[in-house]
């Protein structure tokens, strides 16, 4: 019998517990925001991951540049910098700024920090891939940087998270930096559990004045339901990416800070096998695509509709030529697929809509839903006629040219439509040598005109982030690329 | 004892099934046909254009093994030495995040299979006092009950009481791990549904164990009633333990959906993540340790069913009887039955795909009785047009569980732990990501992936009351008396273990139907305009507080399936 009730009641030694630190370490009535970010730490929040962005909206890591709306560069850790020729430039750095771990941040320690990201990491950066960076202090706050060729974009990418500067500390470890306590933003972290928290404290001498809380306790929070549960139970303060299905529940003790986003929801038309190999029938589909209902409707107005690839905080004062399509021919019941991820909950929902409008225009479509990571390699490969999906048009350096290079040339390595069109690229490649932003964003609008007359690609929304927060909440930072969500400024308001 | 513990450490059939599955992932990115290098780099940086460079520059980093085979021998090596190998995304210790999340996964499925048994026990209370009186007839009020919680799906349950208890009511915690308050939510949503189906193997084994002569015996010769309880509860829950281990261990890789809905920084949303990279390594590392840890309880399994049954097992002490069965299902599953079919046939009259984004979600009304989806579509018409695909698999896919546990469970040896254990304890999405990369993606792929491991819950049970059979006194006797193999079988053992088994495996019609939806993301299962209620129930759960008709239907329907099921087994007379 003895044997028997040791047997039954084992699970319940179990519940000794496995419970994981807390990240509430300043529970005692200190004035600390609770925030939830959308994606878990990939690698320990190694700046030259996905994981660099969570450092930069913690408010734990700063760049020397960031951007506006539009995608310019702006002053951060750098005040001022002027190009010495075509591939140098000189930056000036902030004076009073000094590292978590005390450390002044000199030009030293930034030639230092940017060499080591050009140099150590591995697979290379992106926004550093065959651009061959070397910086070097010219003197105690001026750092020269230099591309190996003629770079237009040189000071832009200064602003890439990937390229957040750290106390020379943090790059003891070559092949991942610990931001842990080196980083120069408003707040220091302090402790990192796993995937799950991580905590922060107000950087005491933060450039930019004091904090206005006094610390941060950050949850990484994959599922979008549980973010916004938490916000709603009043567990949280400030909340990243509140799906669109959560918004109506949301009560009058909280709120939605939206901000228009610089990425696309468009169609792809597989241009190089299957039905839209014909442009008279990719002038079809596009003219069948109605992006009102997929705004409206699936995404509650908490959209836009696009009126090209780019969003027009993109371009600017630049005009848009209007794209001409060649004659759209009857589809007869074609026979099509059309694909989309899971992954942002809205897509299989708007593929549906579209689905509907295009065999409405005489398609017969078949609509084909998986997550991403299953999906990719037949995405790339082309195996299906449409893809739904979503892009950022402006990645890490606020220039919307390399986008059309890696999505709309023939050597692009995101080309879902396999658009090979020899005037696009030569078009891409001219573009790409401009040096001056006006001109820039004009060939920009240029380039949107001559891959929509393709009729590859069908623009259908412009995507909003939105950030959930506490009523009382103040301060959060309204970003078009997503990277400051916690800022100096931000208050709980408790 | 000294049988088991001899099989436990059976040293070469163990060390097989953990080569195995450790190879079967390791040949996951040689399955697939997928560069796994790929796979790592969006891992890293989602948004990031793979260009032949930084493919080149992962693949250097990774040192991909040349074949499966060199890798797993090379993992195993490592781990001979205590070394689980390091993870090719993050680059870390496979160790470090592995054993937390093991932690936590056992923590949430220790407690959840221990509440499903106490759920289970409080609901056959009622019958069991009954039996005990004589007053017995089917399985009680317990067998619909429990056949109604064991087709409530997991995740919508989860997010039902996040909503109404965290969030609504403000007693718990909606996500997170920090402490005991966090466990109550998730235990429950993993524990009620598990609960149903113990309640209903419950119910049907004390129906049994009333019906022999003993009891009549123990009551006639004026024994107190709570010794006849007592007597008659270790019988039933003999056949249920296995069960409990089995759920315990299916749990502990399997709980992703609830994982996230709660924010749990579990095992099963650890194996899932690394399995669609994937990174091999993690995947590598859960596996081996979930099937080792699925054939430790498998053994354990065996030993308390003998505990349990004591002495009786290994004489010809049982007296399981065959009850005749009545020719009539009971009124009240006609009954459920009809109000079903009505609402599917009423669906089946109406257009399922017209969409009208205007009237999204809009609530129940004349023109939309059941109200519409997201899509404005209307709600009654996917259930009916839903409910021809999800009953028809569900059912036929239970049907092939059926017949191959009981194959397994009766032909198989009687009392060991196996295949049966192996593939319990892998993670759903490591053996829906096999079939995928095997089969391909499609409606059948799914129903094979399903299939693989439905049948195990079952042969298990056979293999229960197999062993109790084979103990009583009339097998003895007969096998005594000269009688061959195949008139055992036919002539006692099957009207034995079969009834209780078939009641078990209708049971767990819904269940089928849910496995199916949760495949759905791998591209296995119904087409993603489907009206199937299992992916209707995956792709609306969001909206349960904004529109519950939108779930309720799909959600109301598996339910009101799960009492027919567990009603239908005709009265005995």
């Amino acid at each position: 019998m003895k044997r028997r009730t040791a047997l039954l009641a084992a699970p319940v030694v179990l519940l000794g517990g496995c419970f994981s630190g807390s990240g509430d370490a300043g529970a005692d009535g200190a004035d600390r925001i609770r925030l939830a970010l959308a994606f878990p730490p990939v690698a320990a929040l190694s700046p030259w991951t996905d994981d660099a962005v969570l450092l930069t909206r913690m408010g734990a890591a700063e760049s020397l540049v960031v951007f506006d709306a539009s995608g310019t560069a702006q002053p951060q850790l750098a005040t001022s910098w002027e190009s010495v020729d075509e591939r140098t430039a000189l930056v000036d750095l902030r004076a009073d700024v000094v590292f978590h771990d005390g450390t002044p941040m000199d030009a030293e320690a930034v030639a230092g920090s940017l060499n080591a990201a050009a140099a150590a990491a591995d697979p290379p950066l992106r926004v550093l891939a065959g651009v061959g960076l070397t910086a070097t202090a010219v003197d105690e706050d001026t750092v020269q940087v230099q591309a190996a060729q003629a770079d237009p974009l040189l000071v832009q990418r200064l602003g890439a998270p990937a390229l957040v500067v750290l106390s020379p500390a943090a790059y003891t470890d070559g092949a991942a930096p610990d931001p842990v306590g080196h980083g120069t933003g408003p707040y220091a972290i302090t402790a990192v559990q796993g995937a799950e928290s991580a905590t922060l404290d107000a950087a005491t001498g933060y450039w930019d004045g004091t904090p206005a809380a006094d610390g941060v306790d950050v949850r990484f929070v994959d599922d979008a339901g549980a973010r916004a549960a938490a916000l709603r139970a009043g567990e949280l303060d400030v909340v990243q990416g509140i799906p669109i299905a959560q918004l109506a529940t949301l009560s009058d003790d909280e709120r939605v800070v939206t901000t228009s986003l610089p990425r696309v929801t468009a169609l792809s038309l597989n241009t190089a096998s299957g039905v839209f190999t014909d442009p008279g029938l990719r002038a079809a589909a596009v003219a069948a695509v109605d992006p009102g209902p997929v705004v409206d409707g699936v995404f509650e107005g908490q959209a836009d509709e696009a009126p090209g690839l780019l969003t027009d905080a993109t371009l600017g004062a630049a005009a848009r030529p209007a794209p001409s399509l060649p004659a759209a021919a009857d589809p007869a019941g074609a026979s099509i697929r059309l694909a989309t991820y899971d992954d942002r909950p809205e897509l299989p929902e708007a593929a549906a809509v579209l689905a509907e409008q295009l065999r409405g225009a005489g398609f017969t479509v078949e609509v084909v839903v998986q997550t991403y990571a299953t999906l990719e390699p037949d995405l790339l490969a082309g195996a299906f006629d449409a893809v739904l999906g979503s892009r950022l048009t402006l990645l890490d350096t606020g220039d919307p040219i390399g986008y059309f290079g890696t999505d709309h040339t023939c050597e692009g390595g995101y080309n879902l439509a396999r658009l090979c069109d020899p005037a696009v690229d030569a078009a891409v490649a001219a573009a790409g040598e401009l040096t001056d932003p006006v001109a820039r964003r004009q060939a920009a609008a240029d380039l949107e005109a001559a891959v929509l007359s393709t009729g590859a690609v069908v623009p259908v929304l412009h995507e909003q982030s939105r950030t959930g927060v506490a009523q009382a909440v103040q301060g959060v930072g309204e970003d078009p690329f997503e990277r400051q969500v916690v800022t100096v400024a931000t208050t709980t308001g408790r | 004892m000294t049988p088991v513990l001899s099989r436990l450490t059976r040293p070469l059939g163990v060390l097989g099934a953990l080569v195995g599955a450790a190879l079967l992932v390791g040949a996951l990115p040689w399955l697939s046909g997928d560069d796994p290098a790929l796979g790592v780099l969006r891992a890293r940086e989602v948004d990031r254009t793979a260009d032949p460079a930084a493919l080149a520059a992962v693949r250097d980093r990774l040192d991909l093994p040349a074949d499966p085979v060199t890798g797993t021998l090379g993992f195993l090596g490592r781990l001979v030495t205590g070394d689980l190998g390091t993870s090719w995304v993050s680059g870390a210790p496979v160790a470090d995040t592995l054993l937390p999340a093991l932690g936590v996964s056992l923590t949430v499925a220790g407690t959840a299979s221990l509440v499903a048994l106490v759920l289970a026990v409080l609901l056959t209370v009622p019958a069991l006092l009954r039996a005990a009186d004589g007053r017995l007839t089917g399985g009680g009020a317990g067998a619909a009950v429990g056949g109604a919680l064991a087709a409530l799906p997991e995740f919508v349950l989860a997010v039902l009481l996040v909503s109404v208890v965290a969030v609504g009511w403000g007693l718990l915690p909606t996500s997170g791990f920090t402490g005991p308050a966090n466990l109550v939510l998730p235990v429950l949503a993993l524990g009620v549904p598990a609960a149903g189906v113990l309640a209903r193997l419950l119910a049907g084994a004390v129906a049994a164990v009333a019906g022999e002569s003993w009891v009549r015996t123990w009551r006639a010769a004026g024994v107190r009633r709570g010794a006849v309880v007592t007597a008659l509860g270790r019988r039933a829950l003999s056949v249920v333990v296995p069960q409990v281990l089995l759920l315990l261990v299916g749990t502990l890789g399997a709980a992703a959906v609830v994982e996230a809905v709660f924010d749990l920084p579990g095992l099963g949303g650890l194996a899932l993540d690394a399995a669609l990279v994937p990174d091999v390594p993690v995947v590598q590392a859960a596996v081996v340790l979930l099937v080792g840890l699925g054939l430790l309880v498998g053994g354990g399994g065996v030993l308390a069913h003998r505990l349990l049954l004591g002495p009786a097992l290994t004489g010809s002490g049982l007296t399981p009887e065959v009850v005749p069965a009545g020719r009539r299902p009971r009124r009240a599953a006609l009954a459920v039955a009809t109000v079903l079919a009505l609402a599917v046939l009423a669906g089946l009259l109406r257009d399922p795909a017209a969409q009208d984004v205007g009237a999204r979600l809009a609530a129940p009304s004349w023109a939309h009785p059941f109200g519409a989806d997201p899509l404005g579509r209307d709600v009654l018409a996917r259930f009916g047009h839903g409910a021809l695909v999800s009953v028809g698999l569900a059912v036929a896919l239970a049907a092939v569980a059926l017949a191959v546990g009981l194959a397994v469970g009766l032909l198989g040896r009687a009392d060991r732990t196996g295949t049966a254990d192996v593939l319990n304890a892998l993670p759903a999405v490591v053996v829906g990501i096999v079939v995928a990369a095997v089969a391909g993606p499609g409606l059948l792929s799914a129903c094979l992936a399903v299939a693989l491991v439905a049948w195990i819950p079952l042969a298990v049970h056979t293999r229960t009351l197999a062993a109790q059979a084979r103990a009583s006194g009339f097998h003895v006797a007969a096998v005594t008396g000269g009688a061959g193999h195949w008139h055992l079988l036919r002539r006692h053992l099957l009207p034995v273990v079969g009834p209780p088994v078939v009641r078990h495996a209708l049971v767990r019609v819904p269940h089928a139907a849910l496995a199916l939806a949760g495949l759905s993301f791998l591209g296995l299962g119904a087409g993603a305009e489907s009206p199937e209620w299992g992916r209707a129930l995956a792709e609306t759960t969001g909206y349960l507080e904004r529109a519950p008709w939108v779930v309720a239907a799909p959600a109301l329907g598996l339910v009101l399936l799960g009492v027919v099921a567990a009603l239908s087994d005709p009265r005995p007379q």
